[in-house]
């Protein structure tokens, strides 16, 4: 098997008629996709493991720096964008091919969009090019450029193109045919993904040497983290993604250089109060979680720093809000987490005239305050921060029970009978642009969490919350949608509907032998520059 | 053989003590944070290290004991007399009542527990204190763990009805229940210890499977089901070996009740 | 027609779910003191008699029909509860394997104990100098240490006596033995049927004596029933089944005899002539 991999190399070297300068060419990575990817069709795709195949295979039109943040010209040259965010016009690069030698040119393009905008094709990236209902025109004036006219104007428009996949209107290859640095050659479902380089594809490095550097790229399926793990330590593999901080730790003794805290990420946990008017819990408690010192009082008393340094070993940072400061361009930095202070939590609890006698709180009408917290059973973090957050909540003499649930459970819960009390989640976040968290703060949504599918919003704030949201989405202004959002975060930040606790830092392994390698954050945070990643000692990962 | 006997006798004597009085040996109380050390090794301070919260584990351990010893065995208790009556009865008298009987202990067996546990969950108020949370979650343990044991007996009272010396009985004229009581039941003794002892460490690892649906002891009390649960993480055991102290005590207490029941030996 | 009216007349069928008509219509009588012998190989349906006739054949799932008068009563007209009265006391059985008819978790005492209380009261002392008694009727040492021991710490001859002297504790009218010495070597085995014989003489015990052993049946009983296949197919007074058997299955079964059991009878009369022989019934 070994020699028949060499030997493939070979030929696929000799073939692409790119010969390998110094020792920077060649060499297959290696490394585990954690479910069968469930489509090869670019435009289908809808979850990660195919979401990989179509990052490492695809080429586009603009492509959002994972490390900047900052959209980047790649088979489009140059764009522009008009009639605000109704019209785009692309002017794209001269003499590319596909992987199989095909010419690219404009008619391409405008295949791709016809096809990914086809209602009966029912493809996710194109659903989210649909703002409103008229149809599309897709134009190719010349073979270099394309113009692209929607019905209405469509929220953050540039960015959506990251997602779309050129593929061929001539190739007899179809889909497989790719302008990416990589090539699906072998599948073996259950197993394995295993890709070639494309000797077509049009980057070439500073010294003119075309790329991508490395040979082939093997996937392996699997769905096991701690076999993963093993299979990282024994070299067999050379990255893992979204690792756990405690995978981490137990890398981090081993092989300290392996491992890259890359920071806070998108994701966050974060706790909400239940404000259904409809809620089957007492009346008392409801006016509790409806009054905004209330919530602000238990977020004061919860202790940020220690939960992310008990529960994840250091491995994240204290959350402000439902953007991350890994988000360089939407993040409010005006804004701080809210800090660990129970004497101001029961200042604030007094003017609703609670009592703390020392030992049990107690609201005007002489209740106990105490409460349950819901989370989902098996998410040892959550256990662990619920446990944290109890203890805390003590200290200012607020009982809160622990409910562990399974995530059916939990969501009948949460969205349906609305019998719980306080609940801790995560959030995650995949989206930079906050038009990916419309369905959160939108009153009338189902995902409204704190009290969904709001006929007219219960609190001027939420009323505010909507104006403000409908207003950044309406202009294709980026300085006047950030504003408009830097006051949704200020407004959340005071109200505390959701208590935001943690985010998460995203961690990596990487095996030293790779070079060239810049963990980030954005997803696929190991490999988003693969074009240029290279085995800095050549052996390592070609075969084993 | 009496002095092993004596030993476990004494071994479980000490355990039963210092789980009653686990305040007066505890150093901490088992539910702080010492957030400044959490995941510690040994040490004067904490003769178990901490846990991932910093909870001092040999507090945790005692009170923890005290949970499981004293309900685990109430559970068992429980669910093996149900098991005798509901077994015992069916076997012995046979006919209709045993298929009824076995039929429901076949029907108890192939529920969905987990499903009928999720209902049972949803129907409990969520504010349930933690103590509560353990009485309720033993009741569900005997109450629901009784199936496996009666089928058991149930085969035993079985073949016990066939016996000669059962015929033997009813052939002097003595009364059936009395039979039951005095000749049935006395064989099944070994049987019903072996479904005892069998089921206590079985409903301490199950109280920790409950708490995956909310249903076990809930935090902050520490029971063993719950510290099992802590070796999932493996690195944190290799890191420190004596987080297995609560699988090694679980170890000797139910070898130590293996030893000191009594057993009648019928085969001199 | 005999003076004395019959101490047990029957007249029965018995079947098994899986297994119909393992007694045909099988009657005969029994007289006060009189020992019986029913004799026919295994499967004929022997033991399934000896447990119809106490109604105990549904503890073996079988069903019977029929009529049993036992002591001018009709048995299958009792309730379950006289019925209950009547075992022990006035119907004993004694089983065929010793060691598997005495509980092995009970104390030799407490089983004997349990089927006193079955029938009588009496103070803890009163019990247990009745029991004792009743040991040294069956030639058993009559001391408190027997009564300590299980089952499993007798011989099987040993065994068999207390067997005995739990059926015969409360004095019945009749005994039902169920080839009580198949499981016994040879000289045990003498020693028991002596034992039956001294039973006889000495309580008036009328016992029907179960065997497929025509031998040992015969130097011990004034009549003998032979049972094949289900039904009675001869019974009279032994000498004349040996002398002169009718049957062509009586005369398979005599011809197959090792030794000269006629012999053998005349000797044992002499122990046994005190037994109350009916004058010729029928």
């Amino acid at each position: 098997m070994r020699r028949l991999t060499l030997a493939l190399i070979a030929a696929s070297i000799l073939l692409s008629g790119v010969l390998p300068a110094k020792s920077q060419s060649g060499g297959e990575l290696h490394f585990v996709l954690r479910a069968e990817p469930k489509t090869f069709d670019p435009m289908l795709v809808d979850e990660e493991a195919s979401e990989t195949i179509r990052f490492l295979t695809g080429g586009v039109l603009i492509r959002v720096n994972r490390k900047t943040q900052a959209l980047e010209p790649e088979l489009a040259a140059s764009w522009k964008v008009s009639q605000r965010g109704k019209k785009i016009s692309f002017h794209l690069r001269d003499g590319l091919s596909f992987s199989d030698g095909t010419p690219f040119s404009a008619e391409d393009v405008a295949f791709t969009m016809r096809k990914l905008l086809d209602p009966n094709l029912h493809s996710p990236t194109g659903d989210s090019f649909r703002s409103s209902e008229g149809s599309v025109r897709v134009a190719a004036p010349s073979a270099r450029d394309v113009i692209i006219e929607f019905p209405a104007p469509v929220a953050g428009l540039e960015r959506l193109f990251d997602q779309v996949a050129i593929v061929s209107s001539r190739s007899p290859k179809k889909e497989t045919a790719v302008l990416g640095p990589f090539t699906v050659a072998e599948y073996k479902s259950g197993a394995y993904v295993l890709l070639k380089r494309n000797p077509y594809y049009w980057k070439k490095d500073a010294h003119g040497q075309r790329l991508p550097y490395l040979d082939s790229i093997r996937l392996d399926i699997q769905q096991n983290r701690d076999l993963e793990l093993l299979r990282f330590k024994r070299g067999e593999i050379q990255l893992i993604n979204n690792l756990d901080a405690s995978y981490f730790e137990n890398l981090a003794k081993e092989e300290p250089a392996a491992v890259h805290d890359i920071g806070p990420s998108l994701d966050a946990e974060h706790m909400w109060f239940n404000q259904v008017p409809a809620a089957p819990i007492p009346d008392f408690k409801k006016k509790w979680f409806r009054s905004a010192n209330f919530r602000l009082a238990v977020s004061e008393a919860i202790s940020r720093e220690d939960l992310c340094r008990v529960v994840f070993s250091g491995h994240a940072r204290p959350a402000v809000g439902p953007v991350s400061p890994a988000n360089l361009f939407w993040f409010n930095r005006s804004l701080q987490p809210h800090p660990h202070a129970p004497q101001e939590a029961l200042r604030r609890l007094q003017q609703d005239g609670f009592r703390f006698d020392g030992h049990v709180l107690r609201d005007g009408e002489g209740h106990a305050v105490e409460f349950s917290i819901v989370t989902n059973a098996g998410n040892k973090s959550r256990e662990q921060m619920a446990a944290m957050i109890q203890q805390d909540l003590e200290q200012i003499g607020i009982r809160l029970n622990i409910v562990t649930l399974d995530f059916p459970s939990l969501i009948e819960r949460i969205s349906r009978t609305f019998d719980y009390e306080l609940c801790l989640l995560g959030f995650v976040n995949v989206d930079l642009d906050p038009n990916g968290q419309m369905n959160v703060w939108l009153s009338s949504s189902s995902n409204h969490q704190w009290n969904p599918e709001q006929k007219s919003p219960a609190t001027p704030w939420e009323a505010e919350i909507d104006r403000l949201m409908q207003a950044q989405a309406s202009t294709p202004d980026q300085n006047q949608r950030k504003r408009s959002f830097d006051q949704v975060q200020k407004i959340v930040w005071d109200q505390q509907p959701f208590i935001y606790l943690v985010n998460k830092n995203a961690l990596a392994a990487i095996s030293p032998a790779l070079a060239n390698t810049s963990p980030v954050v954005l997803r696929p945070q190991t490999f988003w520059n693969v074009e240029s990643l290279y085995y800095s000692n050549q052996g390592r990962g070609v075969g084993q | 053989m009496n002095t092993i006997r004596q030993i476990a006798a004494v071994l479980l004597g000490i355990i039963f003590l210092a789980t009653l009085f686990a305040g007066a040996f505890a150093p901490a109380p088992y539910a702080k944070q010492f957030r400044e050390s959490p995941n510690a090794s040994p040490s004067r301070m904490h003769l178990l290290g901490t846990d991932e919260l910093g909870r001092d584990l040999f507090s945790r351990l005692l009170y923890g004991s005290r949970v499981s010893l004293l309900l685990a065995p109430a559970a068992a208790l429980l669910a093996t007399s149900i098991a005798a009556l509901v077994g015992g009865l069916a076997g012995y008298a046979g006919g209709w009542l045993e298929r009824i009987a076995m039929a429901g202990t076949d029907l108890s067996m192939s529920l969905p527990w987990l499903f009928l546990l999720l209902t049972v969950r949803a129907v409990l108020p969520l504010n349930v204190p933690p103590a509560a949370s353990l009485l309720i979650t033993f009741a569900l343990l005997g109450l629901f763990g009784w199936a496996a044991s009666a089928r058991v007996i149930c085969a035993g009272a079985r073949s016990l009805r066939n016996s000669d010396f059962v015929l033997q009985a009813k052939a002097c004229g003595c009364p059936s229940l009395r039979v039951l009581a005095r000749h049935v039941l006395p064989n099944l003794r070994p049987a019903l210890f072996a479904q005892l002892l069998i089921s206590i460490p079985v409903f301490i690892l199950t109280e920790a499977n409950l708490g995956i649906l909310g249903l076990g002891v809930s935090e902050p009390l520490p029971s063993w089901g719950g510290l099992l649960r802590g070796l999932e993480n493996w690195g944190a055991v290799q890191a420190n070996p004596w987080r297995l102290a609560p699988l090694l005590l679980l170890l000797i207490v139910v070898s130590c009740f293996q030893l000191i029941l009594p057993r009648e030996d019928f085969a001199a | 027609m005999s003076a004395t009216p019959p101490l047990l007349s029957l007249r029965l069928s018995a079947d098994y779910p899986n297994k119909p008509n393992v007694l045909r219509d099988v009657s005969f009588e029994m007289y006060p003191g009189e020992i019986l012998g029913l004799i026919g190989q295994s499967g004929s349906g022997k033991s399934t008699l000896a447990l119809a006739i106490l109604r105990l054949l549904h503890l073996r799932r079988g069903g019977q029909r029929g009529e049993i008068w036992f002591q001018g009563r009709s048995l299958m007209r009792l309730s379950e509860r006289e019925m209950r009265a009547l075992r022990g006391r006035e119907l004993g059985l004694v089983l065929q394997s010793p060691l598997s008819a005495l509980n092995p978790a009970l104390r030799i005492g407490t089983q004997l104990e349990e089927a006193w209380r079955a029938h009588a009261d009496g103070s803890r002392d009163a019990v247990r100098s009745a029991i004792l008694e009743t040991l040294s009727s069956v030639s058993l040492p009559a001391e408190a240490a027997l009564l300590r021991r299980y089952p499993s710490q007798l011989s099987v001859g040993q065994a068999q006596r207390v067997l005995i002297a739990m059926a015969i504790l409360h004095r019945p009218a009749l005994l039902i033995a169920d080839e009580p010495t198949s499981a016994l070597d040879v000289i045990t085995q003498a020693e028991i049927l002596q034992l039956f014989v001294r039973l006889n003489r000495e309580f008036r015990i009328a016992i029907l004596y179960v065997s497929h052993d025509l031998l040992s049946v015969a130097s011990l009983c004034h009549r003998i029933a032979i049972l094949h296949d289900g039904e009675i197919v001869e019974l009279d007074a032994a000498e004349q089944i040996l002398r002169s058997p009718q049957h062509p299955y009586t005369r398979r079964l005599i011809s197959s005899l090792p030794s000269h059991p006629i012999a053998m009878r005349e000797e044992l009369a002499v122990a046994t002539d005190q037994a109350c022989v009916p004058a010729e019934p029928r």
